[in-house]
């Protein structure tokens, strides 16, 4: 065994393995204290310090009488606090005096059954810090025991989840206050319901109060929890004015938090929520109102178990603010339902104003683009931006003149008031000029133009600036639904009329639409178009035209092939009124082509060198500079007209905002999901996806589903805008609008939505806030959206989203660890099969970690998409996974160390474990002792030293070497760590076969359970000594290991295990020559008899040895025995014996006679020389009596467990004992010895200590000598007295002597003939009729065959002449001659 | 070392020569026995008579001495030698008086 003195922990500093907590130790003045200097604490302690030291798991351990305190550097770090380094030392019920009622009990616990103890999550009220604090600790306290086994201290393990459990309570209140943000309640609806959430948090928030303030400054209490309404606490209202408000208002109506001390009279007998006193400090947070005085302010009376720190203070002001975004939402909503009705007042004028004035834009535009035309001329030469400016006054001058122009056409029309002058026209001339006016618009739209007008044969009347209109109406309606292919124009005269075609290869009509061609003010929706612009009342102009000229109009139109407009006009002139014809070419009205022209030219791409100002970039970029006070948002702007993008983003950006611009709704919709701008600017009609059906697509979209938008609409009128509205846009402007009011409406909107994407803000920041991961799947497996904490846990953030099912990287590897993967895989089909549910699997974070996660989930129906989706939540549980697992290892490891027997079978067990725990392909250890070979024990019993491969044996030598406890993980797939071993340093390999990790979590339990096995060992070793040491002890109580000839002995100890009891026998050599034969008994059994026995045994020896008297013995044992307590009463037969005449004197102290049997099977019963147990009357003297054993005859000394039964008289026993020597007279007497213990063996065995000795006269003979010719004649004289001894007649004995004689012979001259120097061995045996004579040699016969010796030849006739039986039985090492004779009476 | 043994050559009052042997006979001295044998036995007259009464051991050493000489000589023995003469045989070659 390794020496104290050795031992490599004693030697190295204890407290050197951690160089935090270890100094502090070593400080303490151990040689005052309890548990002395650390040089002499059992292995055991010393073992658990440098555990708890090296562990990076908050521990602490008690030992010893006063439970002294150690810890760790990271229990020191999480819980400990203040209490650092006082604690160290000291003990563990002044350490943690405040919490001692609730963890003392458990340790006690833990101390008296030796069974561990788990908590989770229990409250603890500590005073680490300055103040008594609202902890919360999962721990397990495991029982520590000494180097004896015995139970003297505990190890707990501790994980501090306050963070956890305070951190879950808040969020339940952030989360129940966010809970139903869908019905909009009126503002006390609002405050009531936050109420109700406020009050079940009693804990962090011990009373809150609500104070609103009104119009006139004065702050009125409107919601309070957990305080009474009329407490001090609590005024009604509080004034601004009043300097000793119970609350600050002041302050706070300038959006200050404070933090306010409870202390005047007026805040006593506060309610102390869910704790035993009430709060200390309240923190009074305003309920802040977007770009405003707060709305009020939420106090919040504080837990004072708790520090108010950042988490505290954040927490109460994310509730303050749900409870100011509850305020918002409802006054704004109050706020919109009574704009909307202003503005659908404010349509209904304009629309009014519109129809009843339109014709009186005339002058005003006239005014306009005159003067414009005028300045463009004289501006030629000033610079671009001017121009440009000019150019989109310009246009849109005559854009609007046009439109004006076509509806006061149509007033006109309508009440038959147009006035045409007919004239007669080369029709074709005017229309192949009209037609070359769009030349240029088409083709650089990309068509192909074709114009194929002929020469008619009769000229056609028509008022030209009516067929201007005409065909420019047409072309130009071609132009805006063509995108590829051709336009055409072609003039014909057919039957008698003149027909116009203009074909197009555009998208064509469908049928429906057909019949409403050429109504008035009829669009067709949805329509492909170059711009979605148009008051649809071209085609119906046209054919009111044409209808004027007496002509028709017609369409045929295949949905993307192409239309084809036909007019129809007679010749002549009999169709029109008289008074309106006018002779040719008498009033050439001014061609107003240009608007036409102009309009189209800005449907098309722009010139490349005449390129709009570039879209903002994306918003990383420098930000545009922002006015003092403004919103600086990034919008989108939708519209189809080029210049009223440019003019919308130039206005935009002067404001300070980002802008980007794009041509129509579907590109909108694209650029919004891309990027979610601040606010979409939109027209309301727009080709590819208008204005309403872009702010649908938006609402739809989750992303984009909070964006505002704001719809541009030249459609006035209460139907529009209210269409609008309900469409989903936030707000509403119609063209033309002032560009304050834009920007007003953008900057109210823009705040407007931040306020009231508050709720998904909110969302997000709530879930983000969680510090449980948070996930949502589809309903197939695939993870659609995550938080920050599912970030921080596994390692993979949103940029991977979505993780599809398959592909979930966190999944574990399949080939690697196929276990995990398994249990992975099972728990998805669970999460995609039920409705609700959990579980704990192993997971791989980014980085290769093994953790383990225990997850919940929901399938709930996504409310927007009614598809079926997955919630789920799951936190890291890898700290309480291993803690599990490191206790089952622990209490597994402890129960194979404690069921062990010895040192094998324990490290058997260990490796067994080990192998187990670990799935490990084997596990192996080897001892490096004193042995030149390292010792090897392997999981696989094959193992040795010798056979393993060359790499492992320098592995485990490499190990050897390393320090003690410390884990070795390599990359060879396994992982190793040295224990002390008694014998020596034990290096302790697994093998994990394959690719498998082991993880810094198998390393700690590695360390862990290896300080367990090291002391485990020694335990069970020191155990094994103790009990080697106590048999040796027995065995050397109990009697004599050699007996002399003719002796057999049994014993039998009546407590198991035992091997001796109170019982004994003993035979003592005496100088003479004569043999000292005892047997006792004394009272009782057990160890305690046992040590009284032992100790009458060694005196009674040493007397008789002093005096061979039986009697003067046994008296001086009465004097002995008076003084050692246990052994009066005690009985003893004591005799001298002399072995070669059988003579017995002999005397007894109480004990049952000793029975001698004669061969012919007389019995003789020893009872003479009786007298009293011994010490009793010590110092009277004892009777001796004297006996003689024949020869032959057996003498059987023995104690009362032998014979004695219960309702039984002693004699019964006796008389059987005897019966069972005389049937066996004839067997040898040590078989005998077991034939007399079995046959008495009562029914259920022995109930008291037997002892028995047995003698058969004469002993055998047994003679060893050398195989010399010259050695027989001692023999034969040596075995002619045991002869004679045997009481044999002198004939007989002849014979005998004869035959042993030749059996000598033969051996000296076979055996040893070859071979001298050989030796012959003689044995000589009696029973009560038989002899039995066997000579053995040590030398090899020759061929028995062969032609020997006659006169040797004769011997072997002898001998069998003069015996009754020969046997011979040639042997690799000797031959033995075995002689038996019967003995006649 | 050999075994005890006396070997003395007499002549008997009645002319007769007698070896009287005192002691054991064994392997290890048979052969001395057998020397004094050779020079006693005559090859003519009365047998040389070998008294055996004092002899307390012989065994099949000694009896293959006497063997060759059976008819030249005339054993006296005592009863404890009687059986192994009668069992070797010798008793049927040669004399046996009891001594």
């Amino acid at each position: 065994m390794t020496g104290a003195g050795t031992d490599p922990w004693t030697r190295a500093d204890v407290f050197a393995v951690d160089g935090e907590i270890g100094p502090d130790l070593a400080r303490i003045d151990w040689s005052a204290h309890p548990l002395g200097p650390p040089d002499g604490w059992p292995q055991s302690l010393r073992t658990a310090v440098r555990i708890l030291l090296s562990s990076r798991f908050p521990m602490w351990l008690a030992w010893g009488p006063e439970l002294t305190f150690f810890c760790n550097a990271a229990y020191r770090r999480d819980t400990l606090g203040r209490k650092y380094p006082w604690a160290l030392g000291r003990p563990a019920h002044e350490v943690w005096t405040e919490i001692w009622d609730d963890i003392g009990p458990r340790i006690g616990t833990v101390l008296r059954t030796g069974e561990a103890t788990w908590d989770e999550g229990l409250l603890l009220f500590l005073e680490r810090s300055d103040y008594r604090e609202e902890t919360y600790h999962t721990f397990s306290y495991s029982p520590l025991r000494d180097d004896d086994g015995a139970l003297v201290g505990m190890l707990c393990v501790v994980s501090e989840e306050t963070d956890r459990v305070i951190g879950e309570r808040r969020m339940a209140t952030l989360r129940d206050l966010g809970s139903d943000p869908s019905v909009i309640r009126t503002e006390q609806e609002t405050l009531a319901f936050a109420g109700r959430q406020l009050g079940r948090n009693p804990w962090d928030l011990p009373f809150t109060l609500t104070y609103l303030f009104g119009d006139d400054g004065v702050a009125r209490l409107a919601e309070a929890t957990g305080v009474a309404a009329g407490h001090p606490a609590a005024p009604a209202t509080l004034s601004p004015d009043d300097a000793g408000a119970r609350w600050p208002v002041r302050a706070l109506a300038e959006g200050e938090s404070l933090l306010v001390p409870l202390d005047g009279d007026d805040v006593a007998g506060l309610p102390a929520g869910g704790w035993p006193d009430p709060p200390t400090q309240a923190l009074v947070v305003p309920l802040r109102q977007q770009g405003g005085v707060p709305y009020g302010f939420l106090v919040a009376g504080l837990n004072r178990y708790r520090e108010f720190d950042d988490g505290y203070r954040g927490f109460v002001e994310l509730t303050a603010g749900h409870v100011a975004t509850g305020i918002a939402s409802a006054r704004s909503y109050q706020a919109q339902q009574r704009r909307a009705e202003e503005l659908a007042e404010l349509d209904r004028a304009k629309t009014a104003f519109f129809s009843n004035i339109s014709h009186e834009f005339r002058t005003p535009l006239t005014l306009i683009v005159g003067p414009v035309d005028e300045l463009r001329g004289r501006l030629r030469d000033a610079d671009e931006q001017i121009r440009e400016e000019l150019e989109v006054i310009r246009r849109n001058g005559l854009r609007l003149g046009k439109l004006v122009n076509s509806l006061l056409d149509f007033s006109r029309i309508e009440a038959g008031r147009m006035q045409a002058r007919y004239q007669p026209v080369d029709l074709a001339a005017v229309t192949a000029d009209l037609a070359s006016v769009f030349r240029s618009a088409i083709e650089r739209a990309g068509l192909a133009f074709e114009v194929d007008c002929r020469p008619l044969p009769r000229p056609v009347h028509v008022d030209p600036a009516m067929w201007e209109k005409v065909v420019l109406n047409l072309l130009s309606n071609a132009l805006k639904f063509t995108f590829d292919g051709t336009v055409s124009v072609t003039l014909r005269a057919e039957g008698g009329q003149a027909v116009l075609r203009v074909v197009d290869t555009g998208i064509g009509v469908t049928e429906d639409e057909m019949p409403r061609l050429f109504e008035r003010f009829h669009r067709i929706e949805n329509a492909r178009a170059r711009s979605d612009e148009g008051s649809g009342i071209g085609l119906a102009l046209v054919k009111e035209l044409v209808g004027l000229h007496g002509g028709t109009i017609g369409a045929a139109s295949t949905p993307g092939r192409g239309t084809e407009f036909t007019v129809r006009l007679p010749f002549g002139a009999a169709h029109l009124p008289a008074d309106a014809l006018a002779p040719a070419g008498s009033d050439r009205a001014p061609v107003s082509a240009e608007p036409f022209v102009q309009e189209a030219l800005r449907w098309l791409p722009t010139d490349p060198d005449a390129e709009p100002v570039p879209d903002d970039p994306a918003p990383v970029d420098v930000p545009a500079p922002t006015r003092p006070g403004q919103v600086a948002a990034r919008v989108l702007v939708a519209d189809d007209n080029a210049d009223m993008r440019e003019y919308l983003a130039r206005l935009l950006r002067s404001a300070g905002h980002r802008v980007q611009t794009v041509a129509d709704g579907q590109a909108a919709l694209e650029a919004a999901r891309a990027l979610p701008p601040d606010l979409v600017v939109s027209d309301v009609m727009m080709p590819r996806l208008d204005g309403l059906q872009l702010v649908a697509a938006l609402r739809a979209d989750p992303r984009t589903a909070g964006t505002p938008v704001l719809l541009l609409s030249a459609r006035a009128g209460q139907d529009a805008s209210i269409e609008g509205l309900e469409a989903g846009a936030d707000d509403y402007l119609v063209k033309p609008f002032p560009a304050a009011e834009l920007l007003a409406r953008v900057r109210a909107n823009v705040e407007l939505a931040r306020l009231r994407n508050h709720h998904a803000r909110w969302r997000t920041a709530l879930i983000d806030s969680l510090q449980e991961a948070f996930f949502v799947c589809d309903s197939d497996g695939a993870v659609v959206e995550i938080n920050a904490a599912f970030t921080d846990i596994l390692g993979y953030g949103p940029e991977g989203l979505p993780y599809r099912s398959t592909q979930q990287p966190w999944w574990p590897d399949p080939e690697a660890e196929p276990d995990a993967r398994r249990q992975v895989s099972a728990a998805f089909s669970v999460l995609l099969g039920q409705a609700r549910g959990a579980f704990t699997v192993p997971v791989t974070h980014r980085n290769g970690h093994r953790l383990w996660i225990a997850a919940a989930f929901n399938q709930v129906d996504d409310p927007d998409t009614g598809r079926r989706m997955l919630v789920g939540t799951f936190r890291d549980v890898t700290a309480e996974h291993y803690a599990v697992q490191r206790e089952s290892a622990l209490a597994g490891l402890s129960v194979r160390l404690s069921r062990a027997d010895d040192l094998t079978d324990a490290l058997h067990g260990v490796l067994d474990e080990m192998r187990r725990l670990w799935r490990a392909t084997g596990v192996l250890t080897a001892v490096f002792g004193d042995s030149p070979t390292p010792d090897v024990t392997g999981t696989d019993p094959l193992l040795r030293w010798d056979s393993l491969p060359d790499e492992r044996r320098q592995a485990l030598v490499a190990l050897r070497d390393t320090p003690p406890l410390t884990p070795v993980a390599t990359r060879s797939h396994g992982a190793g760590i040295t224990v002390e071993h008694p014998h020596g340093t034990m290096a302790l390999w697994i093998d994990l076969g394959e690719k498998r990790p082991f993880t810094e979590q198998d390393q700690t339990l590695l360390a862990l359970l290896a300080g367990h096995v090291g002391q485990g060992l020694h335990r069970v070793h020191q155990i094994d000594q103790q009990r080697e040491t106590a048999l040796a002890l027995q065995r050397a109580i109990l009697g004599p290991a050699r007996l002399p000839a003719g002796f057999a002995v049994r014993y039998a100890p009546a407590t198991l295990p035992l091997k001796v009891g109170g019982d004994w026998y003993d035979t003592v050599g005496l100088p003479d020559g004569r043999i000292g034969i005892v047997v006792g008994d004394c009272v009782g059994h057990g160890l305690r008899a046992a040590t009284v026995m032992g100790q009458l045994r060694s005196a009674c020896r040493a007397l008789l040895l002093q005096d061979a008297s039986p009697a003067q013995t046994l008296m001086a044992l009465d004097r002995f025995a008076a003084l050692l307590p246990g052994a009066p009463c005690a009985t003893v037969f004591c005799g001298v014996l002399d072995p070669a005449t059988g003579r017995l004197r002999y005397a007894s102290a109480g004990h049952p006679p000793a029975i001698v049997v004669h061969p012919d099977g007389t019995p003789t019963l020893l009872d003479q020389g009786r007298s009293r147990p011994l010490a009793v009357h010590a110092g009277r003297p004892r009777p001796e009596a004297e006996a003689t054993v024949p020869a032959r005859a057996t003498l059987m000394l023995y104690t009362d467990g032998l014979v004695e039964r219960r309702r039984q008289p002693l004699t019964a026993g006796i008389g059987r004992a005897t019966a069972t020597l005389q049937e066996g007279r004839s067997v040898p007497v040590d078989a005998l010895a077991s034939d007399v213990m079995d046959r008495l063996t009562p029914d259920g065995g022995y109930d008291d200590d037997v002892a028995l000795l047995l003698y058969r006269h004469p002993g055998p003979l047994e003679l060893d000598f050398p195989a010399e010719s010259s050695r027989l004649a001692e023999v034969r004289t040596a075995l002619r007295g045991w002869l004679d001894r045997c009481g044999l007649a002198p004939a007989y004995s002849y014979n005998v002597l004869v035959a042993a004689g030749e059996a000598c012979a033969n051996a000296i001259e076979h055996g040893h003939r070859d071979t001298p120097g050989g030796r012959i061995r003689l044995r000589a045996a009696a029973t009560a009729d038989a002899l039995r004579v066997s000579v053995t040699d040590s030398g090899r016969w020759r061929d028995q065959n062969r032609p020997a010796d006659p006169s040797r030849g004769r011997g072997l006739a002898l001998m069998r002449a003069l015996m009754d039986s020969i046997t011979v039985t040639p042997g690799a090492t000797g031959t033995t001659v075995d002689m038996q004779a019967r003995i006649i009476r | 070392m050999s075994t005890a043994l006396t070997l003395t050559t007499s002549g008997d009052p009645d002319g007769s020569r007698v070896l009287t042997v005192v002691g054991e006979i064994d392997m290890s001295n048979a052969a001395t026995f057998g020397a004094a044998l050779d020079e006693a036995v005559r090859p003519d007259g009365e047998p040389l008579v070998v008294d055996l009464t004092k002899v307390e051991y012989l065994d099949s050493a000694g009896l293959a001495v006497l063997f060759p000489h059976a008819e030249r000589i005339a054993l006296v023995a005592s009863p404890l030698l009687e059986p192994l003469l009668t069992i070797s045989g010798l008793a049927e070659l040669t004399t046996v008086r009891s001594g």
